[in-house]
């Protein structure tokens, strides 16, 4: 299986935020989902990518492609959604149709007019006259009309409603059944995550907390549930953070299986995406 | 770049109603005399300054930028494709400026010299093409708020100071003589330092604008 997506050791540096030492693969005929807390760095890793801004240090390919040296060819092969619209109010999705065309040399109208069909996206409406969702459903549209290998969406899926977010995700999971095709996604709905990806990378503080299978991580990550003393006997190197509060302790416990041999009377729950984003969030704080 | 420069003018035909009052107020006015015909050329000035600077603004409000550089075309098309923007609405406005001319000139609506336009509009021209020179690279840089100003104090230094020595001139005012081989190339001298500045102003937004983040 080829590598739709290599990122070694990326580093921008803002001064007051750093992305740190970033590292990941996204196979090909996989879905990478990108979580973090805001400000974390996943749409500064989605800019690097796009080459929107100019990184400090490491290396991006896509499908073995240096995204630096062979930016228009790799950029040929993406298609973006961003966390906002971006295209002019008084266009009418024809004429951005028109537009994108010139700019996306595989482009395919047919497929943006069966999207805009799908979508609910036809008429002479402007984008102005457009809810978010359907500005939504219009970026995507065009994402997939330009044909590409690789998604790149952030936060794309955010401005939706649930039916409408679980049809996209069904257009998603539809799209990487090639296997030369992947998606990049970002996304503070880790339900959709959990559903459709393959693979997650866990983003905090600018560097990579976790990266792995999504099924691994779920499967070896738990949720200890239990007062305070018995916190307090836990090792803690065996934990990846934990919150308290007056009605007990919940703790986030790294490797479940290791952990309920050494601790056989203590119950560890199955763990949830967001289970592992806020418990890691709140050891950070304490 | 084709694409990019379909986008500017579809977004321009949503004020083109603007820019065809501003040619109807000015026509009436050199039909009713109270401006000389030759007035009209300065609107070639307008339209080829304001326009590529509205369309900039308008890519500004959206971000817009932000989403064409994540597409296959270059930060080199996108410049390519704003300075040749400015061209084209250049070339345009002088059509149509020439066509209004003729028409009033032709009806015996304005009086004025057919020869005198025919002189004035590409003078107009290509000084409007040194202006965008000037302005484009500080509303690449600066986006086009601050841009505004900078084209505001050009234009009105440029044709402020024209009229006004035209003034001075009509009041008996002597300017030194040009050189006899100057007053014969400056026509093309003009025309070829505005087309050497255009040129090395693509050069110097290119630079800036390699260098953005978005």
């Amino acid at each position: 299986m080829n590598n739709a997506l290599e990122i070694s050791h990326l580093t921008k540096d803002y001064g007051s935020f750093k992305l740190d030492d970033v590292s990941f693969t996204v196979p090909g005929g996989t879905i990478m989902g990108l979580i973090g807390e805001n400000g974390a760095g996943k749409s500064t890793t989605i800019k690097c990518i796009l080459n929107l801004i100019h990184r400090d240090g490491g290396t991006i390919t896509v499908f073995g492609r240096d995204t630096l040296r062979e930016e228009r060819a790799v950029k040929a092969d993406i298609g973006v959604v961003l966390d906002e619209v971006l295209f002019h109010d008084l266009l009418q999705p024809r004429q951005l149709g028109k537009i994108l065309s010139s700019l996306y040399p595989n482009w395919d109208n047919g497929i943006f007019e069966h999207y805009r069909e799908k979508f609910g996206l036809t008429g002479n409406k402007t984008v102005k006259e457009f809810s978010r969702g359907m500005k939504m459903k219009l970026a995507i549209a065009a994402a997939f009309a330009a044909r590409p290998r690789l998604l790149l969406l952030d936060e794309a899926t955010s401005g939706l409603d649930p039916v409408v977010r679980d049809e996209i995700l069904d257009e998603f999971l539809a799209f990487i059944q090639d296997e030369d095709h992947a998606i990049l996604v970002s996304s503070h709905i880790t339900s959709d995550l959990e559903k459709a990806a393959d693979y997650i990378t866990y983003l905090h503080k600018g560097r990579v907390a976790l990266s792995g299978a999504k099924d691994e991580l779920l499967d070896s990550y738990g949720k200890l549930v239990c007062g305070r003393a018995e916190l307090e006997r836990v090792d803690k190197a065996l934990l990846g953070g934990c919150r308290m509060s007056q009605f007990g302790c919940e703790a986030l416990v790294k490797d479940r299986r290791a952990f309920a041999r050494r601790y056989p009377a203590l119950t560890v729950d199955s763990v949830t995406l967001e289970d592992i984003m806020v418990l890691t969030g709140k050891g950070d704080a304490q | 770049m084709k694409g990019l420069l379909y986008k500017d003018f579809i977004l321009l035909r949503k004020q083109l109603t603007t820019y065809l009052v501003f040619l109807i107020v000015y026509g009436g006015f050199c039909v009713a005399g109270v401006f000389p015909l030759s007035i009209l050329v300065a609107l070639v000035a307008v339209l080829g300054l304001t326009v590529p600077l509205s369309s900039v603004a308008t890519d500004d409000a959206t971000r817009w930028d932000r989403y064409a550089v994540s597409t296959p075309i270059s930060r080199r098309g996108i410049v390519a494709g704003k300075y040749l923007f400015a061209v084209l609405i250049i070339l345009l406005s002088g059509a149509i400026v020439l066509a209004l001319m003729l028409a009033l000139i032709g009806t015996g609506l304005a009086d004025g010299s057919m020869g005198e336009a025919l002189l004035a509009l590409p003078s107009c021209a290509f000084l409007t093409l040194l202006l965008n020179a000037v302005t484009l690279p500080f509303l690449l840089k600066y986006g086009a708020e601050k841009a505004r100003a900078v084209s505001m104090v050009l234009f009105v230094s440029i044709f402020g100071g024209s009229i006004l020595v035209g003034g001075l001139v009509n009041r008996g005012l002597e300017l030194p003589a040009l050189p006899h081989w100057l007053s014969l190339s400056g026509p093309v001298l003009l025309a070829a330092l505005c087309v050497a500045a255009y040129l090395v102003s693509f050069a110097i937004s290119l630079e800036i604008y390699n260098r953005k983040e978005f």
